[in-house]
């Protein structure tokens, strides 16, 4: 028998591994099943508001015979679809925004509605394979190794083992080894399962397993480190669960904080308190003061910048821009402060590897917070289209035609798939 | 003295010797601390913001100059939800909710720019508020400290004499008992003192208190039971730990990845779109010629005895609007009613869950107290959508009184028309009230928290019969 | 003389800070018995342990097979077997399974043929085979362990205690045993407290007394050695 199934064979006897190893087998089962039915659940919506999307504006739209009309009656869906791997990792799909409803109007205003799960739940969180990963592999790998060195010499076996196989201490690490390896397989078994049926691709997939593995051998390595220091089995629990304690809620927590502290993101509030300034001053404003700012964004309709009746709508939609651009600035440091406190909290994982994994993993399943402005920067570019199709609607006043009513731009998302 | 106090005595003279109880509780002390001062902190300069912005929003809108009252309906107004003073304790869903709604006329709007927008991302139950910190981590120091507390007599065989003393096996499970509560009501100083230094709504604070308070007794029982019914401080410290990721990490997440798929509710997009279709046939409430209004227009010129609505004493577009906008809210508050239902019955469908989890069950209980959970967020879209509709209808009851239906009429065209519709800012100020999130009276809080206290107090009774009705001296070899 | 299989020469051992074993000589022959008598805290773990090479010696020497055990610890793995005091194999699996996983662990695999005749040698009840330890008696798990030690089919036998938790008629059988090992050409060292228990087997007695040699005890060539010569020493010895 060798080293290797005889270890295997004896590891399987114990009831502690079976139980683990069960428990570790059935919580990624259900998180890789309830990820998959939480992002198939994601698509289907997705699916049934294009269509119901585009069947309210076809009625909100048909008595609307100029782009102006059109343009403000008219909603569009955008969101961003899930990847294929975004069932293992959820990621900030239940707190930040995937999906808005948006139209022509000045887009800061529409941007920020916290259209998301229910806040209750959110505070829960869900029980992820990420989590499974990052979270509850560390726990369960201590339950596996804590009294492994302690328990044998307690029932007196340490001395009789070291004199009975040449690999002397060296049997320990096998041994947790083994039981980390068997841990590892118990996870990503559920998981490769799913992959594969979801077809998530082969890079991703890696990033995930290489995640389950890092995560799964740092603990090893930890626990490897403790228990063979101290020689009884709860001092070994205790000193884990600390580090554990420390490494999972403390370094990211303080994290937390001190990205909060050290990078100011100006406060929505302000932003949409500005813009709505901007966007209602503009209706008692002499209408040039709304033109200027606009044409010296858009020069390509100096022509037409004269307006003559008390509305219009290229007025109207120009002083929306104009209301967008007031806040450009605002906008674009709230975009670049959430994007400075990630990256803090990136460099933060490299002394919190649960932190660590679960940023791999939210990466490869495309639901971490730069997926997410990404999707902004998406709709942002969507909006820009709109704006470039019904200029010069309005501006050159073409005749708006039902061809032209219909050549207006669909949303297509746009493609991301995981930062592998 | 009663030797239950000896017992416990000698249970923190243990602790005080044992490096590991001493480091374990002066780590947890610190967090405490830490966590209490940040949160302090942070919500603080959170309430100061919102309720700033809530003044200023309020003076922008009575500043606005004279205008036609209907270009204030659309101007609109914001409705900052300033976080209620124990969300100090316990923020509860505050950091997943919108801080701030949009109100304007015909539109619900949703809230906007939740704190977790701008809010750093990782490790979501890596927060450490005091709530937090009393829920998740003060439990595992109970175990930590306390799952020896029998198991380590019976390995030392010293139980043998204590029972020899003779000492009833009941009157130890006591002591060892009161030793580790006596360790959770130290650390629940902290959190008293947060409540006293918070200084508003302090008896709702006082009994937040109470909740963590029989919280950590359930801890504690369980922890001296699990110590008594094992046979070795090993399995007890196992049996703990999962009982501890069961209750403080599982139960949690499974409920409430379970009660988004067994009851899942639409989104805002599909409620807005569902809104939209049972609004479109009750005509545009800018179009007083719209068919939709016949009825109105023939009742009001019956009422006035007059032919053409030009004759009517009030402005007809005016009352057309307040028609339109009294039966759109009421189409708008009963979708809003109908998702703030569904949203509640899924968030109890994870409170069932507090049954296997008592961490549930504190929750349920502080974020009630605290004026932090679902219900208090209904209340605030409910009362800012109470401010809407009465400024709205203010500024449309203006519509129809201060100004004549032919200047309305002929504004478009019109400089002179247009001028004479503008209607003075003191309409503003009689239109807007003044918006101030208040949380609910203590008294309602508790009579719904109550159930949540007594499932905790139902816990600590199972778990110190559990310790109790441990067969005596035999069941001890 | 022969070259003896196992010898300490004035072995010094520390443990924990605290000398406890001092200035210790003795020898084993081949095909001896040799017994090391103490009370607690004598040093007659410490002095196995020496000699299983887990313990440095401080000065002094402890040879095996002629050879240092210490730093040497896989030649002598080879040759010797050991057996704990109070031996607790792994409960969740049975007499078979332990047997099985220890001797694949020192590579010495045996036939099952052969671990049903060890069992049958230390008359471990056949249904009991086939049950898991967690049931058996202290005894029992006694008897697998020396079963597992038998069939190391080694030349040298370090027991501890190695009759604690045996009923008397075991006591017997394990002493016959031995015995007959002995006669094979096994050499068998054992450390004990219990002075008849000695006497029954080992053709020599060590006699340790807080970490000193005091003493030493040997069978007449026709006979054993008196216990109650060797009660007396122990007594007077711990007395003093």
């Amino acid at each position: 028998m060798g080293l290797i199934t005889r270890e295997l064979w004896f590891a399987l006897r114990e009831r502690t591994v079976q139980v683990t190893l069960l428990v570790a087998l059935f919580s990624a089962a259900v998180a890789v099943v309830s990820g998959l039915k939480t992002v198939g659940d994601q698509q289907q919506l997705i699916e049934k508001l294009k269509t119901e999307t585009a069947a309210e504006r076809a009625l909100a739209v048909a008595a609307q015979v100029d782009p102006g009309g059109t343009a403000y009656y008219g909603f569009h869906f955008t969101y961003a679809p899930p990847s294929a791997l975004a069932f293992a990792a959820l990621g900030t799909r239940d707190t930040l925004a995937w999906k808005h409803r948006v139209r022509m109007l000045a887009l800061e205003g529409q941007l920020y509605e916290a259209d998301t799960g229910n806040p209750e739940l959110s505070l829960s969180g869900k029980l992820d394979f990420a989590f499974v990963v990052a979270v509850l592999a560390p726990l369960l790998l201590i339950f596996l190794l804590h009294d492994s060195e302690a328990g044998e010499r307690r029932s007196n076996r340490h001395e009789l083992l070291r004199v009975t196989a040449p690999e002397g201490r060296k049997l320990y690490t096998v041994r947790a080894a083994l039981r980390a390896a068997l841990l590892w397989l118990a996870l990503v078994i559920p998981f490769a399962a799913a992959a594969l049926l979801a077809g998530a691709p082969g890079s991703g997939i890696a990033v995930v397993l290489g995640a389950a593995a890092f995560s799964v051998a740092f603990w090893l390595l930890l626990c490897r480190l403790v228990v063979s220091r101290i020689t009884t089995g709860p001092a070994c629990a205790a000193g884990l669960l600390g580090l554990w304690l420390v490494l999972t809620v403390v370094v990211p927590a303080s994290g937390k904080l001190l990205a909060r502290a050290k990078v100011e993101v100006p406060s929505g509030g302000e932003l949409l308190l500005a813009q709505r300034e901007a966007v209602n001053d503009a209706w008692d404003l002499p209408k040039q003061d709304t033109m200027d700012p606009f044409i010296e964004r858009h020069p390509e309709w100096a022509p037409y910048r004269s307006i003559e009746r008390p509305f219009e709508w290229k007025w109207y939609y120009a002083f929306q821009q104009v209301g967008d651009q007031v806040v450009e600035e605002l906008s674009r440091a709230i975009r670049e402060g959430v994007a400075q406190r990630d990256l803090m909290m990136a460099r933060l994982a490299w002394v919190s590897p649960p932190l660590l994994v679960e940023r791999w993993m939210t990466g490869a399943a495309a639901t971490d917070v730069p997926s997410f402005q990404a999707y902004e920067a998406c709709v942002r570019s969507y909006h820009a289209q709109l704006r470039a199709y019904y200029y010069p609607l309005l501006f050159e006043a073409t005749p708006f035609s039902e061809e032209a009513k219909a050549l207006v731009p669909e949303f297509e998302p746009c493609a991301r798939e995981g930062s592998a | 003295m009663n030797p239950v106090f000896h017992i416990a005595l000698d249970e923190w003279r243990y602790w005080r010797r044992s490096r590991l109880g001493a480091a374990a509780t002066l780590v947890t002390l610190v967090l405490l601390v830490a966590s209490s001062v940040v949160t302090y902190q942070t919500v603080t300069a959170e309430r100061q913001a919102r309720d700033q912005l809530q003044d200023a929003a309020q003076s922008i809108f009575l500043d606005q100059p004279a205008r036609h009252p209907h270009r204030m309906v659309h101007y609109g107004h914001y409705a900052f939800r300033t976080p209620p003073p124990l969300a100090l304790a316990d923020p509860g869903v505050d950091q997943f909710t919108g801080a701030a709604v949009f109100l304007e006329g015909h539109r619900q709007n949703s809230a906007t720019f939740s704190p977790a927008y701008s809010g750093p991302q990782g490790i979501r139950f890596a927060n450490l508020s005091p709530a937090t910190v009393y829920q998740v981590l003060v439990p595992l120091l109970l175990v930590v400290v306390g799952f020896s507390a029998f198991s380590r007599e019976r390995e030392l065989r010293t139980d043998q004499m204590l029972l020899a003393a003779p000492v009833g096996p009941g009157q130890i499970w006591l002591g060892k008992t009161l030793a580790l509560v006596g360790l959770a009501l130290v650390l629940l100083l902290p959190l008293l003192l947060l409540v006293l230094l918070i200084g508003e709504d302090r008896l709702a604070g006082l009994v937040l208190v109470a909740g963590y308070a029989v919280y950590l007794l359930v801890w504690a029982s369980i922890t001296v039971s699990v110590s008594a019914r094992s046979r070795a401080s090993s399995s007890s410290l196992v049996v703990l730990l999962a009982l501890w990721l069961a209750v403080c990490i599982v139960v949690p997440r499974g409920a409430s990845t379970a009660a988004q798929a067994l009851l899942p509710i639409p989104s805002k997009v599909e409620t807005d779109l569902a809104v939209a279709d049972a609004v479109r046939n009750l005509g545009d409430g800018h179009n007083a010629g719209d068919p939709a209004f016949a009825r109105l227009r023939a009742n009001l010129l019956a009422e006035y005895g007059v032919d053409r609505v030009e004759d009517l004493p009030v402005n007809f577009r005016g009352v057309v609007a307040e028609a339109s906008e009294a039966d759109l809210t009421k189409v708008m508050d009963d979708f809003a009613e109908r998702y703030a239902g569904q949203e509640l019955a899924q968030a109890q469908l994870l409170r069932w869950a507090s049954v296997l989890s008592p961490m549930l069950a504190l929750r349920a209980f502080s974020t009630t107290m605290a004026g932090t959970d679902l219900a208090h967020r209904h209340q605030f879209l409910r009362e800012a959508e109470a401010i809407r509709y009465e400024f709205v209808q203010g500024l449309n009851r203006a519509h129809a009184s201060e100004l004549t239906y032919s200047d309305d009429m002929q504004r478009s065209r019109d400089a002179a028309s247009e001028k004479r519709t503008r209607v003075s800012p003191t309409n503003w100020a009689t239109a807007l009230k003044e918006f101030h999130l208040q949380v609910n009276p203590a008294s309602e809080r508790w009579q719904r928290a109550f159930p949540y206290l007594l499932l905790l107090a139902v816990f600590a009774a199972l778990a110190a019969g559990l310790g109790l009705s441990r067969r005596t001296a035999k069941g001890w070899a | 003389m022969e070259q003896p299989i196992l010898e300490a020469r004035s072995l010094t051992v520390q443990r924990g800070g605290h000398r406890v074993l001092q200035n210790v000589s003795f020898t084993a022959q081949r095909g001896e018995v040799f017994a090391l008598l103490g009370g607690n805290g004598a040093g007659k773990s410490t002095t196995l342990l020496t000699f299983l090479g887990l313990i440095p010696p401080e000065s002094g020497e402890a040879l095996a097979f002629g050879e240092p055990v210490h730093g040497n610890v896989d030649a002598l793995r080879r040759k010797a077997a050991y057996l704990p005091e109070t031996a607790s194999l792994y409960p969740h699996l049975n007499a078979w399974e332990n047997v099985r996983y220890f001797l694949s662990l020192s590579r010495s695999p045996r036939p099952q043929q052969d671990v049903a005749e060890a069992f049958d040698q230390v008359s471990l009840a056949v249904d009991a085979r086939d049950r898991r330890l967690e049931s058996y008696s202290k005894g029992m798990r006694q008897k697998v362990a020396i079963a597992l030690a038998l069939l190391r089919g080694v030349p040298l036998l370090l027991l501890d205690e190695p009759t604690s938790g045996l009923d008397p008629v075991a006591i017997d059988e394990f002493n016959a045993l031995i015995t007959r090992l002995a006669g094979e050409g096994t050499t068998v060292m054992m450390v004990t407290h219990d002075v008849y228990g000695a006497c029954q087997v080992a053709r020599r007695v060590g006699l340790l007394r807080r970490g000193e040699f005091v003493g030493l005890f040997e069978a007449p060539a026709d006979g054993m050695i008196s216990a109650d010569e060797l009660h007396q020493a122990f007594a007077s010895s711990h007395a003093g």
